[in-house]
């Protein structure tokens, strides 16, 4: 990233950062019928597959591969799972935090649309004894700004591991 | 197990399809696995359209032994130990990527992509040049054997495994279905990997032959429309047949011919002419007059495909995906998964895009399949590792009579092997079989080797 971030006190930055703290929110509460709605019907959500190469290499994902590359159809059918009651993996249900932070916002082209970045760390615990599971990740947001507040266009999730420490990815980032 | 008579007795639980539950969580189990599997059975290492071209590689393990295999200047394949002949450091240390030499970050030793040691700092200072470690014809260790089928990498580490095929033997007739819908064969992309507290052969034991957990496990998966089928119980009318050194299901398709069946999965005329005409006349009579089309399936130890046809937008209709997925053990308790999606080199691009669609909400590391099976395969295992799990022996019998007769007869069709319609562990059986021979085997050690020195 080249261009300057929003200054923190900026109104666009603040928004961004309140709208990021509320999707985490959703996100541990498992609202997951709330956090479709704040998708854009166009919505790409895409986590790479990342890999262990030489600094020489020029690429660390795994080419044409990813964890998610989704879309609202896509999107939709695991959410709609998720209220069935026969997603087993999670009934019991996980116990989540997502910690959000490093928050960066830009200007893009685009009036409507905003850029933000973030790191996130999910906890995951199931269970009363199994060990807990982290996942670390830097995710770009493009934010778009709709009559209804601003919605989540796409979102890269650049994951910090390569082989993931994680049973399944019941869950988003 | 250091009690003989114990393992003894375990065999023969499992022999009977009886299976003490401590087999999914035991070091001692895991000990002569590790041996008497894994340093003796072909493993699967990868496919070759991972390594294209000269100089391509990608390192992948059997348990702790990694390998870089890697596709040489003249295109010929190699599976070279990732460990240097001098000081043991890896020579490699990324997952992929392409390189003429390998330079050992230790002491600089360099080999070329086919193992070769060209490379080896101050040789006439430190070791007097050749007088004292003779450089030429030095290569990183291969693995001891090393072939593929379909353009599958298989290896083995032991130096007197039968050959590829012959391991194979008659699952080779299902591994088409996969892996060769075209002259061209299949490209793979991933894997996707991660770890799972689970016992290696759960997986495995699922993907041969578990038709009968599709309507429990995957129930949601069903009602949220993903399926053409409204009901997961269609499971029961397909088979499962074992042929050689794997094992699968089948799901039965609906009234039609070849090219009907085919299109009714989803496969576009483009692609199924190429499959008739690459395909036997008994392959194809497996879908066109049997009405079977391949799901789910398993080599033994630890490789697994599936193959199913979700839909992938809003619209009815559906698109088939491939799956490869290795189960590679990591300890008693824990698995790495390394799952693949594969797709025909010669299929259109719109329908490869759609198949990875399908793949990825399905199976992988997010795959809405896979999320129920792992939870269910984790729980099994860490109720395995107590002292009452060694008092219960699991009942493995579906399909089977108190007399041993199976409760159908075995299905009269064109594929090979034998088949049996309707919901039965008798893939399970096979597997676990096999894991028995084996483990009642000891492996003869093969001396060890040094380079560079003497005669």
């Amino acid at each position: 990233m080249t261009a300057r971030p929003l200054p923190f006190g900026d109104e666009r930055h603040l928004l961004v950062h309140q709208w990021l703290v509320d999707e985490a929110y959703l996100l541990d509460a498992q609202d997951y019928a709330a956090w479709l709605d704040l998708m854009t019907d166009d919505v790409r959500y895409v986590m790479p597959v990342r890999v262990t190469t030489g600094r020489a290499a020029g690429f660390d994902s795994a080419p044409g591969m990813a964890h998610f590359d989704e879309d609202r159809y896509s999107l939709g059918r695991r959410v709609a799972r998720f209220a069935t009651e026969h997603a087993w993996t999670e009934d019991p249900p996980s116990r989540l935090r997502h910690f959000v932070t490093n928050v960066r916002t830009f200007a893009t082209d685009s009036a409507d649309e905003l850029l933000a970045e973030s790191a996130v760390l999910l906890f995951r615990s199931r269970g009363d004894v199994r060990e807990s599971a982290l996942l670390s990740a830097g995710r770009r947001d493009v934010l778009r700004r709709t009559a209804a507040g601003l919605r989540l266009a796409h979102r890269t999730i650049t994951v910090d591991e390569s082989v993931l420490r994680m049973q399944n990815l019941a869950v988003f980032l | 197990m250091d009690d003989p008579a114990d393992l003894t007795t375990v065999l023969a639980d499992v022999r009977r399809g009886m299976i003490p539950a401590h087999v999914y969580n035991d070091e001692e189990i895991f000990r002569l696995e590790a041996q008497r599997i894994f340093a003796r059975s072909w493993v699967f290492l990868a496919h070759e359209s991972e390594i294209p071209a000269p100089g391509d590689y990608v390192v992948r393990r059997i348990l702790d032994d990694s390998f870089i295999v890697v596709r040489d200047e003249h295109g010929a394949v190699h599976a070279l130990f990732n460990m240097c002949l001098h000081r043991g450091m890896q020579v490699c240390r990324a997952e992929l990527g392409n390189a003429s030499h390998f330079r050992c970050p230790y002491h600089g030793w360099s080999y070329r992509n086919d193992g070769r040691l060209v490379g080896l700092p101050f040789h006439r200072e430190a070791y007097g040049g050749d007088a004292g470690f003779r450089r030429s014809d030095q290569r990183l260790l291969p693995a001891p054997a090393l072939d593929t089928y379909n353009g599958l990498v298989f290896a083995s580490l032991d130096p007197d495994a039968p050959p590829l095929r012959e391991f194979l033997g008659d699952f080779v007739f299902y591994l088409d279905y996969y892996t060769r819908q075209s002259p061209s064969g299949i490209e793979l992309r991933g894997p996707q990997r991660w770890r799972i507290k689970a016992n290696w052969k759960i997986g495995a034991e699922n993907f041969a032959g578990d038709m009968y957990h599709t309507p429990h496990t995957h129930t949601s998966v069903v009602e949220i429309g993903l399926f053409r089928e409204p009901k997961a119980e269609k499971r029961k009318d397909g088979c499962t047949y074992w042929a050689g050194s794997g094992g699968g299901t089948t799901y039965k398709l609906p009234p039609g011919d070849l090219r009907e069946r085919l299109r009714y999965v989803g496969y576009p005329d483009v692609m199924i002419d190429k499959m008739l005409r690459e395909w036997s006349p008994a392959q194809r009579a497996v879908i066109g007059e049997d009405g079977f089309m391949v799901s789910a399936a398993s080599v033994f130890p630890n490789l697994s495909f599936v193959h199913n046809w979700p839909k992938v937008g809003e619209s009815d209709d559906v698109l088939p995906f491939i799956s490869l997925r290795q189960w590679q053990p990591v300890g008693p308790d824990e698995t790495e998964v390394l799952s693949w999606f594969a797709v025909d080199k010669e299929a259109p691009e719109e329908f490869k895009a759609l198949s990875y669609k399908a793949y990825l909400m399905c199976f992988g590391s997010s795959g809405m399949f896979e999320q129920d099976d792992v939870e269910n395969w984790v729980s099994l295992t860490s109720t395995a590792a107590g002292t009452m799990a060694r008092r219960l022996l699991l009942n493995s019998r579906m399909g089977l009579l108190a007399d041993d007769e199976p409760v159908v007869a075995p299905l009269e069709w064109s594929g090979a092997g034998t088949a049996y319609v309707g919901y039965g562990e008798y893939n399970q059986r096979a597997l676990l079989a096999r894991w028995a021979d084996c483990l009642e085997t000891p492996v003869r050690t093969p001396s060890a080797v040094g380079f560079g020195t003497g005669s």
